[in-house]
């Protein structure tokens, strides 16, 4: 039973490398499907934009309020905004904009693409001579790389004045102070390694969700195991993939640790 | 011709089709009877190259697509039109786009070439009154004639496959499913539908195959359906002593 278990894992693992490579294939061949991949940035961008503003503006809030507790009684308010600069652009913005996209945007496609594949859809794509990965999974991946490190850019800019209103109205810190921080944490180094993470992240939820999608069986619970898998396996791949790219990036950017 | 060869199927551990042996001339009316599971549907889809089976053999027009690749099977898939179960109806597309979806995608048609061709065909159906209505607002029926316009602007198939057509639709819809099914046909165009409702199939087929548990069982002509011995078909023809 262990042994089936594992084989079958393989097998998935093996799959899902196959869509992801056949995914990016999707862009350098023809037919390409510029509407729907319109289509599929504004479902997941223009859709997002707002929960991850929201998202954003209370972990910045949150985050700053802690910080201000902290430094505070230290004498190291003065810190907040670096602190909180560095904590967001190079880490919790990527990850917690990925999160909420997985948790949108990778659930609906999941979803979505999983009812196709119990409603025939995709078969009658197969019979009318489409293929179904140029079709449904490349618009999917290019949508999510292109619209990912989009809302991480405009999250980040919320949680830093989410951050700012707390430095200042909460924990009594100069507003230019708390800018100019945020200004000397603005350098390339960190600015490289909170960019490079969303389109990694951005493919990684594409895949995945496309993956889980088009392998549902089972009805209506086929449908609901498929879009809690694309999910969980979403969010563990997001934090064990930043787990790595950290570091790799602190590696490549001559930090030390 | 389709020729199944001792083909096999098993979706994980739960084999589908056990040696399953049948030839089919495209100029057949044929219905492949059985219950929910039985193996009906994977019979199409083993037909369009759609699943791959365990074991065996499965030809058509004298080539064996067993082993065939998804490029190679594009030019099988397109001597057959199928209506899905439900009509597997593009839910993001209203019923024009739907009909104009393999025009549009494959034909150098201008869009009143394909405005015109799209009318035509649900006027063919008797559904050119729901040409701007999403699928969800359509009922089981309107489904099922869209699905077949659909499946007809496609190309000119050597024969229709049809799943389920008539399932989960009122009398008089079923009627009209049937009665198109046979208009269709009437150029010598074969077809296949894969249905549990025996009395449906009686009016539009005239060779019969009863499956169960991935075998089959039976194979022959209205009459000895009728009176076949066999008790799950027995069950089966009993629905008509009821109408």
């Amino acid at each position: 039973m262990g042994i089936m278990k594992a084989k079958e894992s393989i097998d998935n693992l093996q799959e899902l490398y196959l869509l992801s490579f056949q995914g990016l294939l999707g862009l350098v061949r023809k037919p390409f499907y510029l509407k729907d991949t319109i289509e599929q940035m504004d479902y997941a961008g223009a859709g997002s934009f707002f929960i991850v503003l929201l998202v954003s503006l209370f972990i910045g809030m949150a985050l700053s309020l802690q910080l201000s507790a902290e430094l505070s009684p230290l004498g190291l308010k003065m810190y907040i905004g670096r602190v909180v600069g560095v904590s967001i652009i190079r880490e919790i913005g990527p990850v917690l904009t990925a999160v909420v996209f997985a948790g949108r945007v990778g659930s609906g496609i999941a979803s979505e693409l999983g009812s196709m594949i119990l409603g025939h859809q995709v078969d009658t794509l197969r019979v009318f001579g489409v293929d179904p990965i140029k079709k449904l999974v490349t618009p999917r991946i290019v949508s999510s790389i292109v619209m990912l490190p989009v809302l991480t850019v405009i999250g980040d800019a919320v949680s830093l004045f989410g951050g700012y209103l707390i430095a200042v109205f909460v924990g009594h810190q100069s507003g230019a102070v708390y800018w100019s921080s945020i200004r000397e944490v603005f350098n390339f180094e960190n600015v490289l390694s909170g960019f490079v993470k969303p389109f990694v992240f951005g493919y990684l939820i594409a895949c995945i969700s496309c993956y889980t999608g088009l392998s549902t069986r089972g009805g209506a619970i086929g449908l609901r195991r498929t879009t809690t898998r694309a999910v969980v396996v979403s969010f563990i791949t997001i934090v064990a993939a930043d787990f790595i790219l950290t570091r790799i990036l602190l590696y490549v950017l001559g930090f030390s640790v | 011709m389709i020729v199944f060869d001792k083909v096999r199927f098993s979706y994980g551990t739960r084999q589908v089709l056990r040696d399953a042996s049948f030839s089919i001339n495209a100029d057949e009316r044929v219905a492949i009877l059985g219950g929910s599971g039985d193996g009906k549907t994977t019979i199409l889809k083993l037909i369009l190259g759609l699943l791959r089976p365990d074991s065996g053999k499965i030809i058509i027009d004298g080539e064996d697509i067993t082993n065939k690749t998804e490029d190679a099977l594009r030019e099988i898939r397109r001597r057959f039109s199928i209506v899905f179960q439900e009509g597997a109806l593009f839910d993001s597309l209203n019923v024009r786009e739907n009909v104009a979806f393999w025009l549009r995608e494959y034909t150098g048609m201008s869009e009143e070439e394909i405005d015109q061709r799209v009318r035509e065909l649900l006027e063919m159906v008797g559904v050119e009154g729901a040409i701007e209505l999403m699928p969800e607002e359509l009922s089981g029926g309107m489904h099922r004639r869209v699905a077949i316009a659909r499946s007809m602007a496609a190309y000119e198939p050597k024969m229709f496959l049809y799943d389920e057509p008539t399932a989960g639709i009122d009398p008089v819809n079923a009627v009209t499913i049937c009665k198109l099914i046979i208009d269709l046909s009437k150029n010598g165009k074969g077809f296949i539908i894969v249905t549990h409702k025996v009395f449906d199939a009686m009016k539009v087929a005239d060779r019969f195959m009863f499956l169960k548990s991935g075998a089959m069982i039976f194979d022959g002509d209205k009459d000895q359906l009728i009176h076949s011995p066999i008790p799950e078909i027995r069950i089966f023809v009993s629905e008509l002593g009821s109408v």
